[in-house]
């Protein structure tokens, strides 16, 4: 409940700055002030043995200043603009597949018993709790070309006279490890919310006559649509700025924006670009961000309470 | 518990900071354990060393303020920029009597005029390594690029070759067998290598830098663009697991990339004084020999010669003849610009 | 209540236990394979502790682990002190610009947040990476997770409690101490473990801040597994699993309602 502010007494207003300034000024600094730095270094020269050019110089040959530079070179040429389009492929892709994965796991967990319910969640997240990096790294065993499903794969493409592929270091590879990092972010919110549906609707279809399926696609989807929103963006999101799975998993060509990222700030010293290439993210980010926001509203009229 | 004891190292490592040591930054597997523990005895101090495993990776940390080095081990092209950048302190060349121990031909490169920074390590060359029974059945001519680049000789080995996942060497490489400098910076020289690179790349297994030595060892590569340290070492892990096949090397006749690693003392490195001291250490023959035992990388030390095994001299990758010599290039630095256009070209070699 | 089971709930269980399937065999056969007597991590050949022996040998992964340690330790008391205050602020003052503010850099890919610190480090700090910068990192990134947590718990207290108190004139630091910390305790501590955990498995972020001569644990696998891949990394990852496996059951136990997925 809302506490009027006339009722603040001087200690409670001191209270409330001593609880609120000291996280706020830390996240200013070390959150918004480096995001505004890198909105600025956007527009800078890249240094000349790396970094950032100066912003003011007294030798007038230097190169210092601010510049649309990076950016005109981001749209120069088309290969950027697909790198982000082959990114947000990617993103829905993992999305899509994590979805129809999630959702009868959600589904069961849903309507178990409430016991069984918190360790089927806890079972949920302790893979999650692991190590990124582990879990990347069990696949490079599991789909290696040594492994057993590799070679079982291979076997059935020599069944129908196909050559012998491998499974690592593809796009398959790196749409398998997408999904299996990100599940969790995707099960939960699902959960989350079909938790809180009304059984009495169900029964109240079933007694019209509507089939289980029927059931499904007329109740069910459409009042769990909030939580298909927020675990999609849940899993969207983070799919875009990824690394680390492309890196370690994909082949030469798997490069998504995350990698020229990390390759513009720490292999070719192009900072400004560097940074370029993160607003564009940052944008893309905010704009999924707003167009789920948008949607989930529209359709949270509809769901229960 | 020893995670403890580590924590309780790591402390006394911070204490130890006020006695001798050295910090060495220096490329992963390029000085033996035995050669470091010597020095240590001699000097009665200590080694600290931080590894890189490439050119690009050393600078863009120095460049993002990592500090406190004595020593570094850079090529050619990367000394070159941290020289302009007034990054390191000159020698002291008295305190350097073993000096004259090296090969006049790799003293005053343009990288570095009367050597005021900086003094020879080892170097490598970028060359073809190959498995040398597959290939003679084959039947492939290994003394061209052409065996990398042209889909006549690539069809027969496709999936079995591998090159550098590397923006310079593999550009060079690329120059090179087009006839042009590897420090060419015409861009549209750099187009034409970048349609021959992924004209090509189909044929490729993959770029790869550093696993592809045990591929070779294995037998599941048969070719690959390479360093001439690695090559050895695949030669001689293959011995040891008693294949029947030798990894040999060769220096295309076009020519090809020579890096020359110097140590350079860092400005912020606080022990000048040992840094000199491990320099004039690794000018005796005795010492520098060790690394070329142990690895193959090519010695500009004429002392060292006769430490070396006489099948590591003879070898021309290790020791290319004075013609072989005139073919090869050291890699300058790029500037801001040329970077970039790189670093795009890069980016469409890999997504094409 | 009728239930609507019967063939259906048949196919839930089977695309269940399929999913749970997916999730863990992979786990476990890095698990199965720390213990496996061979360099590959292609087939079973025999049981061993070798690689585990290899591990506790490994004097950089251990100063890598000790690293890992301290930072996690650090990081995540400061992170819950300020977790703490953040969520008090946002659930009990409606502090929205702070709630974003914490939130934002959980929602947002790591990766921006790892290269606006590196720039922010460098250019205007003039910060040597190390140490101090993966701490600040992590710290940034953990406030989130713990003020999420301690709002959680917030929620859940019965508001006349603080009523009352006021009535029998309690000042608000005394409400505090006597009546909101002891009752978000649990939240509190189930906020410092995850933040703990968070900052022990941290990647990203620590690749950009690290510099050079501070490894982390995560750091350290990673060029591993880049460089030269051995069941040395199952044995490491084993046992971090093991250590993330024990610090979440502890918290699941504190904090039940985020294990409940209610946030």
């Amino acid at each position: 409940m809302d506490k009027p502010a006339a009722r603040l007494t001087p200690a409670s207003r001191l209270f409330k700055y001593v609880v609120s300034v000291p996280p706020f000024v830390f996240l200013l600094l070390l959150f918004v002030a480096p995001s505004i730095i890198m909105v600025f270094a956007s527009f800078r020269y890249p240094g000349e043995f790396g970094g950032l050019a100066p912003l003011f110089s007294v030798d007038p040959r230097t190169l210092h200043g601010v510049t649309l530079e990076t950016y005109r070179f981001f749209f120069s040429d088309y290969i950027y603009t697909e790198i982000f389009v082959k990114s947000i492929f990617m993103a829905c892709a993992t999305t899509l597949i994590c979805l129809i994965i999630a959702y009868p796991l959600a589904l069961l967990i849903a309507r178990s018993p409430q016991k069984t319910r918190n360790l089927m969640v806890l079972l949920v997240i302790l893979p999650f709790a692991s190590n990124f990096l582990i879990r990347v790294y069990a696949w490079m065993i599991v789909l290696g070309p040594q492994s057993a499903l590799n070679q079982f794969f291979n076997s059935v493409l020599h069944l129908f006279g196909i050559a012998p592929v491998h499974l690592l270091f593809s796009p398959f590879a790196v749409l398998v490890a997408m999904v299996y990092a990100h599940l969790p972010f995707m099960v939960l919110p699902l959960y989350t919310n079909l938790e809180k549906h009304d059984p009495s609707l169900l029964d109240a279809a079933q007694d019209l006559g509507a089939s289980a399926w029927q059931r499904f696609w007329h109740v069910t989807l459409p009042l769990s649509l909030p939580g298909v929103f927020s675990g999609s963006v849940l899993v969207f999101i983070p799919v875009l700025g990824i690394f680390v799975i492309p890196e370690i998993l994909g082949g030469t060509g798997d490069m998504l924006i995350g990698n020229l990222i990390k390759e513009q700030f720490l292999v070719t010293r192009d900072w400004p670009f560097g940074s370029t290439l993160s607003i564009m993210l940052t944008i893309t980010v905010l704009l999924i961000a707003w167009i789920a926001a948008r949607l989930g509203a529209r359709r949270g009229r509809y769901a229960q309470a | 518990m020893r995670i403890l004891l580590a924590v309780l190292l790591n402390l006394l490592i911070v204490a130890a900071h006020a006695e001798d040591v050295l910090h060495l930054y220096n490329w992963n597997n390029y000085i033996s354990d035995e050669t470091i523990a010597r020095f240590e005895l001699e000097c009665t101090c200590s080694v600290k060393q931080d590894y890189y495993s490439d050119n690009e990776e050393m600078l863009a940390k120095l460049a993002a303020g990592a500090s406190g080095y004595d020593l570094i081990v850079p090529t050619g092209n990367a000394m070159e920029s941290l020289i302009r950048q007034n990054a390191l302190r000159p020698l002291n060349k008295s305190l350097l009597p073993n000096l004259r121990n090296i090969d006049q031909a790799y003293l005053n490169t343009p990288f570095d005029p009367g050597n005021r920074y900086s003094v020879p390590y080892a170097y490598t060359l970028t060359l073809i390594g190959y498995n040398s029974e597959k290939i003679r059945e084959i039947g492939l001519p290994v003394d061209s690029w052409a065996v990398i680049f042209e889909s006549r000789y690539l069809e027969k080995i496709k999936g079995r070759v591998t090159v550098l996942d590397s923006q310079r060497e593999l550009l060079a490489s690329a120059l090179k067998y087009l006839g042009y400098a590897a420090n060419d910076v015409n861009e549209t020289h750099w187009k034409a290598a970048r349609d021959l690179i992924i004209r090509a790349k189909p044929y490729w297994a993959a770029f790869n830098a550093s696993s592809y030595i045990k591929e070779l060892t294995l037998g599941n590569i048969w070719l690959v663009h390479g360093y001439s340290n690695d090559i050895f070492q695949a030669d001689l892990d293959a011995q040891k697991a008693g294949r029947k096949f030798r990894i040999l090397s060769s220096i295309p006749r076009e020519g090809a990339v020579l890096s020359l690693d110097s140590m350079v003392l860092h400005k912020s490195g606080p022990r000048p004084d040992l840094a000199h001291r491990f320099i004039n250490f690794m000018l005796a023959g005795k010492n520098s020999a060790e690394l070329t035992n142990l690895i193959g990388s090519g010695n500009p030390n004429l002392d060292a010669l006769q430490y070396i095994r006489p099948e590591v001299v003879q070898n021309p990758a290790v020791f290319p003849s004075r013609e072989q010599q005139a073919h090869l290039e050291m890699l300058r630095d790029l500037d801001r610009h040329q970077r970039r256009v790189l670093s795009r070209i890069w980016t469409e070699i890999k997504l094409r | 209540m009728r239930r609507h089971n019967g063939r259906r709930g048949a196919w839930l269980w089977v695309a269940a236990v399929a999913v749970y399937a997916f999730m863990y065999l992979p786990l476990a056969i890095v698990v199965a394979y720390s213990f496996n007597d061979s360099r590959l991590n292609a087939e079973w050949v025999g049981f061993t502790l070798h690689w585990y022996q290899v591990l506790l040998h490994d004097e950089d992964m251990l100063i890598a682990a000790s690293n890992s340690l301290f930072i996690a330790l650090l990081s995540s008391l400061v992170a819950t002190l300020l977790g703490t205050m953040a969520g008090m602020a946002i659930h009990r003052y409606h502090f929205k610009l702070l709630d974003f503010m914490v939130l934002t850099p959980v929602a947002m890919p790591e990766i921006l947040l790892g290269v606006s610190l590196l720039l922010f480090f460098i250019q205007v700090l003039n910060l040597t990476l190390g140490m101090l910068s993966i701490v600040l990192a992590h710290i940034t990134f953990s406030i989130g997770f713990v003020a999420i947590v301690v709002r959680v718990a917030l929620a859940a207290l019965d508001e006349r409690i603080f009523e009352a108190a006021r009535d029998l004139g309690a000042s608000p630091w005394q409400t505090f101490r006597y009546v909101t910390f002891p009752l978000i305790l649990p939240g509190v501590i189930a906020g410092g473990l995850m933040a703990f955990t968070l900052s022990i498995d941290d990647f990203v972020i620590t690749f950009f801040t690290a510099g050079v001569g501070v490894q982390t644990l995560p750091l350290r696998i990673y060029s591993m597994i880049k460089i030269a891949v051995t069941p040395e990394v199952n044995a490491i990852s084993t046992l971090l699993m093991l250590m993330t496996l024990v610090i979440i059951l502890l918290a699941s136990r504190l904090a039940p309602n985020i294990f409940r997925g209610k946030f």
